[in-house]
């Protein structure tokens, strides 16, 4: 790992935050989810996936479907960044009428997107059809990352999908679980109460990682470690995040699901951000 | 005056030996099953290309999404299951990770209809054409015979977007020569006849020529008879021709809600025709197990049954109408 990298990317997440804040100061965006998995989606699209944006349909890209459908905000930041399109392209036209930016992803007017998602237990049984799509083509380099939320687990094909990635040896798979503990109607623990889900996946026979999904030198870590794509068993990554991370005011507050902030509110949550960084790495 | 045979001829079986000439023909034909490949009669597919053929075990709402992703890739996944399943257990699947991405994914549904027979409810397909045609970009299929059935499946190979495509699992009667040709979306016109029309899909098709030809034996009135082997995009031409006559007598081996009755009347309608009209199949209600020449008669739409739809429509008073 290179020394810079960590600090580069802690501070490419830092501008991903502010986009969304910012963006949520204009429109309702899944914002609590946003920010919990916003690092985990930063290392994914700024250092991890193999992609061209100027060839998006290049065969030998990495695949990546956003299984929790709601984050598409920040995907859309860090594709922007990624150079998929300009930043500015999303706070013009999210949540516009035909505009390519939304609530959640769809690819009928987002040629970046490779599964329109949003209802919950869906991209993960698809990105095992890719996967699977992937080997009988002997793409031996192409991996397919997904990301999941926790409340999603409760989805009964979320199961389907984890028994079968392993029975057809899909270890070009990465599963990323944004494990945030909260869902819309609450905490996790109170509404279907999940227990060990690291040791879940491993008893379906996974590569199982349990990490902090903040910390960004773990993330870098376990992402350069993974077996080749050729491999035969997939990885699950169980990543521990907050849900609102980075915003005092809206860290483990179930009710910051969906929100929109006040322009003070806006203020703040940029001023505690700033200065976290600054706590860790001195002036920006 | 056509003849037709015993039915014998088994969908399923032509369809599922069918997989093996699309296989040769197109190598990114792929095989889906869950646990029912050999209900469904692919063996020789899963045979003869191992490589290309997934079987994901009783996980109907994984298959789907599965053959999706099989699909955004490129390959052109057939996937086989039994009607109630792959339209209800995979509803949200074949809508949301099929249809929204226009995908050419071939969903096929076996136990259409009441064919289930003796298997009960659970096992019947009676809703299915109307879950499938109410969802966008979703082709809907029917074939009443054996070299229909064979056609359509082939025409689907070059065939672009979703296609769902429902097979009974009762014997079917030959009804088409050798060299017929079929096209998705093109009704077919079995028997000519001007004073009224059935038209009807799947197995139905036959109970309805048979009652055109006593129709015509015992009181001397042409009825024609239209296949309507898709259900949608319905063609729209031989609505129009068929309501014309005067007379329609639409009936599918499914719920009288949302099926090929629905689709019929919705034209007939739009259309302004004035015209008589009955739509055959199962009145809205839940039937205890019972073989399905039990059941297409106690709904009225086996040969009896449909010609006496036929001539009350075609015998009432004008007053009546």
């Amino acid at each position: 790992m290179h020394k810079n990298t960590v600090w580069e990317l802690e501070k490419a997440a830092l501008e991903i935050r502010k986009n969304l804040l910012e963006l949520c100061s204009r429109e309702v965006i899944h914002i609590g989810g946003d920010l919990s998995v916003a690092d985990i989606m930063t290392v994914l699209w700024q250092y991890q996936i193999h992609y061209d944006p100027k060839n998006c349909r290049d065969e030998n890209r990495d695949r990546f479907v956003l299984s929790k459908g709601h984050a598409s905000a920040v995907v859309s930041f860090n594709q922007a960044a990624a150079g998929c399109f300009d930043k500015k392209d999303v706070f013009r036209e999210y949540a516009r009428d035909n505009g390519r930016f939304s609530m959640h992803s769809c690819n009928l007017v987002n040629p970046y997107i490779e599964v329109s998602t949003g209802s919950l237990g869906h991209g993960f049984p698809v990105a095992c059809g890719i996967a699977q799509a992937l080997k009988m083509k002997e793409n031996r380099q192409s991996r397919v990352y997904v990301v999941m939320g926790d409340g999603e687990q409760s989805e009964g094909s979320i199961w389907e999908a984890a028994l079968n990635s392993v029975h057809f040896k899909l270890g070009n798979l990465v599963a990323i679980i944004d494990a945030n503990g909260l869902e819309a109607d609450g905490r996790i623990e109170d509404l279907t109460a999940l227990g060990d889900l690291a040791e879940k996946y491993r008893c379906f026979g996974w590569r199982v990682r349990e990490l902090d999904g903040h910390d960004m030198a773990a993330l870098v870590r376990e992402f350069d470690a993974l077996p080749g794509a050729d491999s035969e068993i997939p990885t699950v990554f169980v990543c521990h995040t907050i849900k609102g991370k980075g915003v005092p005011f809206m860290e483990n507050q179930s009710q910051w699901h969906t929100g929109k902030i006040t322009k003070k509110q806006k203020e703040t949550a940029f001023c505690e951000l700033n200065a976290a960084f600054r706590r860790k790495w001195g002036p920006v | 005056m056509i003849k037709t045979e015993t039915p014998k001829d088994m969908l399923r079986d032509i369809v599922g030996n069918e997989m093996l000439a699309l296989g040769q023909k197109d190598e990114r034909v792929v095989v889906v099953n869950a646990d029912l490949m050999k209900t469904s009669r692919n063996q020789t597919f899963v045979k003869t290309y191992p490589n290309r053929s997934f079987n994901v075990g009783i996980a109907e709402a994984f298959m789907v999404s599965y053959a999706a992703g099989l699909a955004h890739e490129g390959f052109i996944p057939y996937v086989f299951s039994m009607a109630p399943f792959l339209s209800m257990r995979a509803c949200e699947q074949c809508r949301t990770d099929v249809a929204y991405g226009n995908l050419d994914v071939r969903l096929i549904g076996t136990y259409a209809g009441v064919s289930g027979g003796i298997s009960g409810a659970t096992h019947w397909g009676i809703e299915d054409v109307g879950i499938m045609r109410s969802i966008p970009g979703m082709t809907v299929i029917e074939p009443s015979d054996a070299r229909q059935a064979s056609g359509l499946l082939t025409a689907t190979l070059s065939y672009k977007g979703p296609v769902y495509m429902r097979i009974s699992v009762e014997p079917a009667a030959r009804l088409y020569q050798k060299n017929e040709s079929f096209e998705i979306g093109k009704a077919m016109v079995l028997k000519e006849g001007e004073d009224g029309a059935y038209i009807c899909s799947g197995a139905v098709v036959w109970h309805a020529v048979e009652a055109a030809v006593r129709i015509k034996e015992r009181y001397g009135y042409d009825v024609r008879v239209v296949d309507m082997h898709t259900i949608k995009p319905i063609d729209r031409e031989a609505v129009i021709a068929a309501a014309g006559t005067g007379a329609v007598v639409a009936a599918q081996d499914h719920n009288v809600e949302g099926g090929l009755g629905n689709a019929v009347a919705e034209i007939i309608a739009e259309e302004g025709i004035s015209c008589r009209f009955d739509n055959a199949g199962i009145s809205d209600c839940f039937e205890a197990m019972a073989h399905p020449g039990f059941l297409f008669h106690r709904f009225g739409y086996d040969t009896e049954g449909l010609e006496k739809r036929m001539l009350a429509r075609l015998m009432a008073p004008a007053s009546a109408e």
